[in-house]
């Protein structure tokens, strides 16, 4: 087992930093401060923080703020950045509207 | 002037019609075809929305569609992306606040 | 549902060359890129590309891009622009959104050339209007004409910030500094000294504590950085600039791979996630390819050699091309390939700090932390006494200290006065036996713009230099202005007596001032009176 997913492990207590108001999702508007204290709450991967957080599920799918979320996961485990996986990959890859996804005004080619 | 005349290498920029589009309600001109986001930043404009929560200002950070924050209302439609949407001749483009337009005074 | 051989997602560099070589194969091929246009970042690459010959060396970006969209086109490759891969499923199934409809592909390969993601950094006032990607920098001013700002600080010194910062100030932007928390210039020299004799100041070491601004940027603080990277209170600078613009690397755009089910690695020397792949770009599912960026960031030139790799490995695995056939048109590429990933700075070595070039020679620690070559440096690279023994008149002096990639200078002189060699990373020599004719094609060829032609004894007291020129306004025979150091200090009056221009050149201005002789090897960039390039 990968000792990220070790959910006994002790990370400390959150300390707040002089620069947890920095935005880290630009499109969900969430902040370094915010996802540091998820992750002391027990969020422990990437995709733990969208859900919990929205951070990365804004309108750009978290193509801004991916890596940087990942890397803030790291230093607050004290792993390297490398361990964590990113979150899950899936469709639609890039901002589409519903009815399009659905085809609903276009009849097939 | 944000328009470069000529280019050391490039040389002039092939353009389209000029056209003229509307900002906030405001007349504006900009060139047919080129992005919606280059016609604003051509006339200054630097503010393309107010965020939902915080309210604060955004506007074009990555210009190839990847990152969201250039996006604005056009035609009424909100969160289109004006780093890669075309200009036509007549738009309607509004400063988005939150998911809605900016209310503006005229 | 449509079918074709094979679906190549993204039509920059790689996946172009990868459809090119599949489709002259006898495939059938599609590709499919969310941009409306096609060429990845190519057509914003207006800088003369480094290599040899067969990777193209010393032309410009774009112009590499029209070509492979003319071999595209020859080739029979469908390009659907506009048209966004929403999606892989099993059986190489392709789910595009094209137009307001989601159209199903199939194909018997697949070949994801996506390429890559520019990385962020986050500080006080990032997310203010004014700061922004060097690729948006780049995709404003050399793809729509249009200036990114007036006043701009770069962040980043690696090989695009360095180029971006260079562009910059073709298009007609002030670049007041350029700053990076590594201690010493992550890109190629260079391209670094192209931008200090400019007078762009290296702030090395340094890092952006605060964008500046209420509703967009109108200025900037940078703070000096300890050795765990952190900024140091008391160190601040202040800087007004409208835009600040960040070149902090590149990640694989891989996300489509990792749906798809290929095995995924992290590879920070590749930049991230990227796809277990084998030498031509095959993933860890049969047929379906990466090439580019997408598997490891590299250079443009890298991505294109790729791309023709795994388009012939594709076109192999369905047997449009014998195995015999293949592997001897992989070998070629395989050598072409293998020469650009020599030197200081390839992929292998990213990372290491170098103290010596290949010849064994002390690398300039000058041109690392403040972006130029010192006095103490030319002694040990630029060999005058070599050159001027016995000999006077015009010369070359190359100012090309690093080992990478490049060669085109030897194929430039047609006296055969410099010579690269067989590994083109190694130093380019000058051979002193052989007499200058001025010619100039030297200069033009060096994509580093490192290469100048000296003459001290052009009048009494009076040197002669050449130097290559890229802005505007060209300067006129006559005119007077000032010459620079390589740290773009004034030294003094500089008549320009020389300026040329000829298609060879490819729009690079040979343009010749004569300065007095004790600046002949200072001197090295020409300020006009009004309306300085660059400042």
């Amino acid at each position: 087992m990968k000792s990220i997913n070790d959910r006994s492990q002790d990370i400390g207590p959150f300390v707040s930093q002089t620069d947890d108001a920095i935005i880290i999702c630009r499109c969900e508007e969430i902040t370094k401060g915010e996802i540091r204290q998820a992750i002391h709450d027990g969020m422990f991967t990437v995709n733990e923080i969208r859900r919990y957080l929205r951070a990365g599920m804004g309108l750009c799918q978290g193509q801004t703020c991916g890596k940087l979320v990942k890397n803030l996961i790291a230093r607050e485990l004290n792993v390297i950045p490398d361990q964590l996986d990113p979150a899950t990959s899936r469709s639609p890859m890039r901002p589409m509207e519903m009815k399009v996804l659905g085809n609903e005004e276009v009849s097939h080619v | 002037m944000n328009r470069i005349s000529e280019h050391p290498i490039l040389g002039e920029t092939e353009k389209g019609q000029l056209v003229t589009f509307f900002m906030d309600g405001k007349s504006m001109e900009g060139y047919a075809g080129e992005p919606i986001a280059v016609a604003l930043k051509a006339a200054g404009l630097m503010v393309h929305r107010y965020t939902h929560k915080a309210h604060e200002p955004r506007g074009i950070f990555c210009a190839i569609g990847r990152c969201t924050d250039c996006v604005m209302i056009v035609d009424g439609v909100p969160n289109i992306r004006t780093c890669i949407t075309p200009l036509v001749a007549g738009m309607r483009i509004q400063t988005q606040d939150g998911v809605t337009a900016l209310e503006v005074n005229e | 549902m449509k079918r074709y051989d094979l679906i190549v997602v993204g039509a920059g560099p790689a996946g172009l060359s990868a459809a090119i070589e599949a489709a002259r194969c006898g495939m059938s091929v599609a590709v499919f890129d969310e941009n409306t246009k096609p060429g990845g970042q190519l057509f914003k690459q207006i800088h003369k590309f480094f290599g040899s010959k067969e990777h193209q060396a010393k032309i410009r970006g774009y112009k590499i891009g029209e070509t492979l969209l003319a071999e595209a086109a020859d080739a029979g490759v469908e390009v659907f622009l506009n048209a966004t891969v929403a999606g892989i499923y099993l059986d190489k199934e392709v789910l595009v959104q094209i137009g307001a409809a989601m159209e199903h592909f199939k194909a018997d390969t697949i070949i994801i050339a996506t390429g890559a993601a520019e990385n962020m950094v986050t500080f006080d006032g990032w997310t203010l209007p004014g700061v922004i990607g060097a690729g948006a920098a780049q995709t404003m001013m050399n793809l729509y004409g249009i200036k990114p700002g007036q006043r701009v600080l770069m962040l980043g010194s690696g090989n695009v910030g360095l180029v971006v910062s260079f562009q910059l100030m073709q298009a007609g932007c002030e670049v007041v500094a350029l700053v990076d928390a590594a201690p010493k210039v992550g890109g190629y020299g260079v391209h670094a000294a192209k931008i200090a004799r400019c007078g762009v100041p290296f702030y090395l070491s340094h890092t952006i504590t605060k964008a500046e601004g209420s509703d967009c940027v109108s200025g900037v603080e940078i703070s000096q950085v300890d050795e765990d990277f952190a900024p140091i209170p008391g160190t601040q600078k202040h800087f007004d600039v409208d835009t600040i613009c960040l070149a902090v690397g590149l990640s694989p755009m891989s996300q489509l791979l990792k749906m798809a089910g290929c095995n995924m690695v992290d590879d920070p020397r590749r930049g991230g996630q990227v796809p277990q792949v084998d030498e031509n770009g095959e993933t860890s599912i049969p047929g379906l390819f990466a090439a580019g960026d997408v598997s490891g960031i590299e250079e443009a030139s890298s991505a294109m050699i790729q791309g023709r790799m795994s388009g012939l490995a594709a076109a192999a695995y369905l047997g449009f091309l014998s195995e015999q056939d293949k592997d001897n048109r992989l070998a070629d590429l395989e050598i072409a390939l293998d020469s650009l990933h020599q030197g200081m700075f390839a992929p292998g070595n990213k990372g290491k700090t170098f103290t010596k070039t290949d010849e064994g020679i002390a690398v300039s620690q000058s041109l690392l932390k403040k972006g130029y070559l010192d006095d103490a440096d030319l002694e040990r690279f630029i060999h005058r006494s070599d050159q001027t023994d016995e000999k006077s008149g015009i010369h070359p002096v190359i100012e090309c200290t690093q080992n990478i990639p490049c060669n085109p200078c030897q194929d430039a002189c047609t006296r055969g006065c410099i010579k690269v060699g067989k590994t083109i990373t190694a130093l380019p020599r000058i051979d002193a036996t052989i007499s200058c004719t001025g010619c100039g094609m030297c200069i033009a060829s060096c994509s580093g713009q490192a290469i100048f032609l000296v003459d001290e004894d052009y009048a009494p007291g009076y040197a002669s230099i050449t130097l290559p020129y890229e802005f505007l306004p060209r300067p006129q025979k006559g005119e007077l202005g000032t010459a620079l150091s390589r740290s773009g200090q004034p030294l003094g009056h500089a008549e320009i007596i020389d300026v040329r221009s000829a298609k060879t050149f490819d729009q690079t201005t040979l343009v010749t001032i004569k300065v007095p002789v004790e600046q002949a090897m200072t001197a090295r960039f020409y300020q006009p009176e009004t309306n300085a390039a660059g400042q």
